[in-house]
């Protein structure tokens, strides 16, 4: 589904982070994309989007290169993104939020009720203006605004980030849920490891703007020496 | 990194000063009268280049300093000596102080946000130029006729300057005593945290520099200079109007720093000088149609050289102190 | 009695005409973040619409839309070809919108003179109430100013378009990432913004003289406006143009015009000084 190759990319000219990165997801897979700090993680998943200036190499998606696109027509491509610190609009009503996830795509999106079904909470919130409720709601709010329209492929930064372990399980089991229902793939950058046995297939560890090592869910779950390995500094 | 032009800097003040020897008469006033706007331009190129404070109204100290000689000159300040040597030391002061409380006004404190510096002077050069003209003691809107040359002396043995090499002379000697006072202030360590601050106020707070005090010193010194070109002006030309205030001539400083260079101080000199003498050729052959192309032109300079035309050219190596590695 | 009034309905009317002014100006600076110093010209233009189709016979509402579309359509045009190159340069776009004011007013003197031209209003007849007679067309002013910025609010506040440019100003990259085509939204704003400033240049058209000086007649008020009232929202619009509206035409009204000038910009910048977000900003903390 998407296809990665030779991917250079970084925040100024001549400073790439990611250098010369192979990435591969096929459709239906979750995969934790996890290193330690600093070694592109937030890179990888903001080039994708097409949010930095200096990109090279090849993005394919569906077949279709989306290297060099602007992020709007990326994201109505069918590729939805929850940025690192959630990035709801402090200002605007969850209803606000939800409408600005549905606003700019080219279908007409009949309702974004669907989500109440995964986020009871945000039913109930409607009308509350989104910069007053708790990073947990707002994590999950950030979660919903990218599905209301209705993506092929999520991306998911760090999404739990500044979050409480219980919610942070909740929003996992959710996760692991929309993705089987509404049939997405899904590449989730973590360093939380409990977030990410619930959620993911499989593992990419990062490091130095490379992918060093691909493996199943299960084989980390066996080899706790590669977690050690790719996270502990 | 360009190259160093200290020669061509060097050259471009020679050739001024040759000029006597092959320029006529008239084209020497003329020539006097471009280098004042010249002075008046490196003005502006000091607190827009250096300080980053985009002056929209910097006409108001020109202004300030040509009524300041007029008034003196013709008498008109009860208990002032009508002397231009007086009238120069006022036509400094008086915008020089009047910049300095305005900017500590507007930068004290939390300060002014950026962009609003520039509608306020503008809006300041707009109501002097409003109020000169309804002021009927400074003229109003007919402004100060016959306002005395330059005398040296007094008496019988006065000696009145009004010939135009002389004039020239003076000028000259004006504009590059202001240059290389500037310059000097640019190379000074007084320079380096204006730019400091120019680029990134907050860092320049943090270490400890009293921002707002820097910025309404750098627009007095700016202000000071501007009033000076202005004292030279109401000299040369024997009269003042409002119309020197205000608008009109704000945008034209402008104009002649940004097509310029703002960074450089000869560059705006020069944007002065070239500005208004293809003025001079092309306004009768295009009439109207100059200020289109003007404002065009520079429309595609702020759009596509922000730098200037000139500023690249008279660029000068930093002093060896402030030279980074490369 | 009807002598204060009449004071009080002309400040009403010099307030009311300052928001018609302000509202595309603080749309353009408050949510593009671009201090629009061609706003004077583009009411210029709007004004000489006036003169133009006029003069072709066309019937006044209809020269109010050309003079929207018409204007709109520059500031597309303006957006396009050299904002769009300056977003990121902030002083920069002050002064190439002061080189396009410069050029727009001598392009207007070329076509139409620097003469003043004589506008006619489509109505004049003096109305009576509560003991006065008053300018049907002032009148007229007034209730169009209140409209145009009831449907501003509207279109901003109740409107998906709305909302959309709401969610650009306060998040570009987010709400590009969401599949806005943010440089759309920019276009139609700054478009809508020029548009508004035709707009009140035409409606305020017959009561001035129409001469392209007229432009910085109001642009300097209509700034101190936006500076005390706020620029981060259109409540802020609202605001200023009371406060500068209102002290200026009152102490006009006593002393002269230029004595309250001069006051009217010391007060704001005090304002500014005590207040550095505007009157809107400080209500909102």
């Amino acid at each position: 589904m998407l296809t990665v190759s030779d991917l250079r990319a970084g925040y100024s000219r001549g400073a790439d982070v990611l250098k010369g990165l192979r990435f591969d997801v096929a459709k239906g897979e979750s995969v934790a994309l996890m290193g330690r700090n600093g070694m592109g993680k937030t890179t990888f998943v903001k080039a994708l989007m097409g949010c930095l200036p200096h990109v090279r190499g090849s993005i394919t998606f569906n077949g279709t290169e989306i290297r060099g696109l602007p992020p709007y027509r990326i994201s109505n491509l069918g590729i939805a993104y929850v940025p690192q610190g959630r990035e709801i609009f402090g200002d605007f009503t969850v209803a606000e939020n939800l409408a600005m996830g549905v606003i700019g795509k080219p279908l007409k999106v009949d309702s974004v009720d669907f989500v109440f079904d995964y986020f009871p909470i945000l039913a109930e919130r409607r009308t509350q203006l989104a910069g007053t409720m708790s990073g947990g709601q707002q994590q999950q709010l950030a979660i919903a605004r990218a599905l209301v329209g209705r993506p092929q492929l999520l991306l998911l930064d760090e999404p739990s980030e500044g979050i409480q372990p219980s919610i942070v399980q909740d929003i996992a089991m959710t996760l692991k849920r929309i993705a089987a229902e509404e049939a997405l793939t899904v590449i989730v950058v973590e360093q939380n490891i409990d977030l990410v046995f619930r959620l993911a297939t499989s593992v990419r560890f990062i490091e130095n703007g490379l992918i060093k090592t691909g493996v199943s869910i299960d084989e980390v779950r066996s080899d706790p020496t590669l977690v050690s390995r790719y996270l502990t500094v | 990194m360009r190259r160093p032009s200290s020669p061509l800097t060097v050259a471009v003040w020679a050739v001024l000063a040759l000029c006597p020897l092959v320029v006529d008469d008239w084209n020497l006033g003329l020539l006097a009268q471009l280098m004042i706007y010249g002075i008046f331009a490196m003005s502006l190129s000091f607190i827009w280049g250096q300080g980053g404070l985009l002056c929209f109204g910097q006409a108001l100290f020109f202004g300030l300093g040509a009524y300041a000689m007029a008034l003196t000159t013709k008498g008109l300040l009860p208990g002032v000596p009508a002397s231009a040597l007086v009238g120069f030391l006022l036509a400094l002061a008086l915008p020089g102080t009047v910049a300095f409380l305005l900017g500590l006004a507007l930068f004290r404190g939390r300060g002014l946000v950026g962009p609003y510096f520039g509608i306020v002077t503008l809006a300041a050069a707009v109501i002097a130029e409003r109020l000169a003209v309804n002021w009927n003691y400074i003229g109003g809107f007919n402004g100060l006729l016959d306002i005395p040359p330059l005398t040296f002396g007094s008496g019988d043995g006065a000696i009145e300057i009004f010939e135009p090499l002389p004039i020239f002379l003076i000028v000259f000697g004006a504009a590059l005593v202001v240059y290389l006072l500037l310059l000097g202030l640019e190379r000074s360590p007084f320079g380096t945290v204006l730019r400091g601050i120019r680029d990134n106020e907050m860092r320049a707070a943090f270490m400890g520099y009293d921002v707002a005090r820097y910025k309404a010193a750098s627009f007095a010194v700016a202000a000071a200079v501007a009033g000076f070109a202005g004292a030279l002006f109401a000299i040369q030309f024997a009269f003042v109007s409002p119309a020197i205030l205000g608008f009109a001539l704000s945008t034209e400083v402008l104009i002649w720093v940004a097509l310029g260079g703002k960074e450089v101080l000869l560059a705006a000199f020069l944007g002065a000088l070239v500005v208004k003498s293809v003025e001079n050729v092309l306004s009768d052959a295009l009439g109207q149609y100059w200020l289109l192309v003007l404002g065009i032109l520079f429309i595609l300079s702020v759009v596509l050289l922000p730098r200037g035309l000139l500023a690249p050219v008279f660029r000068l190596r930093l002093p060896r102190g402030l030279r980074g590695g490369g | 009695m009807s002598l204060i009034f009449l004071i009080g309905l002309d400040a009403t009317g010099y307030v009311l005409a300052l928001l018609l002014v302000c509202i595309g100006l603080v749309i353009i600076f408050g949510m593009m973040n671009v201090i629009n110093l061609a706003h004077g010209e583009l009411f210029l233009i709007g004004a000489y619409s006036v003169v133009y189709t006029q003069s072709l016979g066309a019937p006044f509402w209809l020269v109010l839309i050309v003079a929207f579309c018409l204007v709109a359509f520059i500031g597309l045009l303006i957006e396009q070809f050299i904002i769009r190159h300056i977003y990121h340069r902030f002083l920069d776009t002050i002064l190439a919108t002061w080189g396009i004011s410069l050029a727009l007013k001598q392009a207007i003197i070329v076509i139409f003179g620097p003469a003043s031209q004589q506008v006619v209003a489509p109505f004049a007849e003096p109305v009576a109430f509560l003991g006065i007679t008053y300018s049907s067309y002032r009148l007229f002013v007034m209730a169009m100013a209140i409209a145009v910025t009831a449907a501003t609010f509207l279109v901003l506040y109740k409107t998906k378009l709305g909302l959309t440019a709401r969610g650009v100003i306060a998040n570009r990259q987010m709400a590009s990432c969401l599949g806005v085509n943010t440089r759309r939204i920019d276009r139609l704003t700054f478009a809508f913004g020029s548009g508004l400033a035709g707009l009140a240049g035409a409606v305020m058209a017959p009561l001035m003289s129409v001469d392209p000086q007229m432009g910085v007649g109001f642009l300097i008020p209509a700034f101190l406006s936006i500076l005390v009232g706020g620029a981060a929202s259109p409540v802020g619009a609202i605001w200023g143009a009371a406060v500068i509206g209102t002290s200026n035409s009152v102490i006009a009204a006593v002393w002269t015009p230029v004595i309250a000038q001069i006051l009217v910009f010391s007060l704001a910048i005090v304002v500014i000084r005590i207040l550095p977000n505007g009157i809107a900003g400080w209500k909102k903390k």
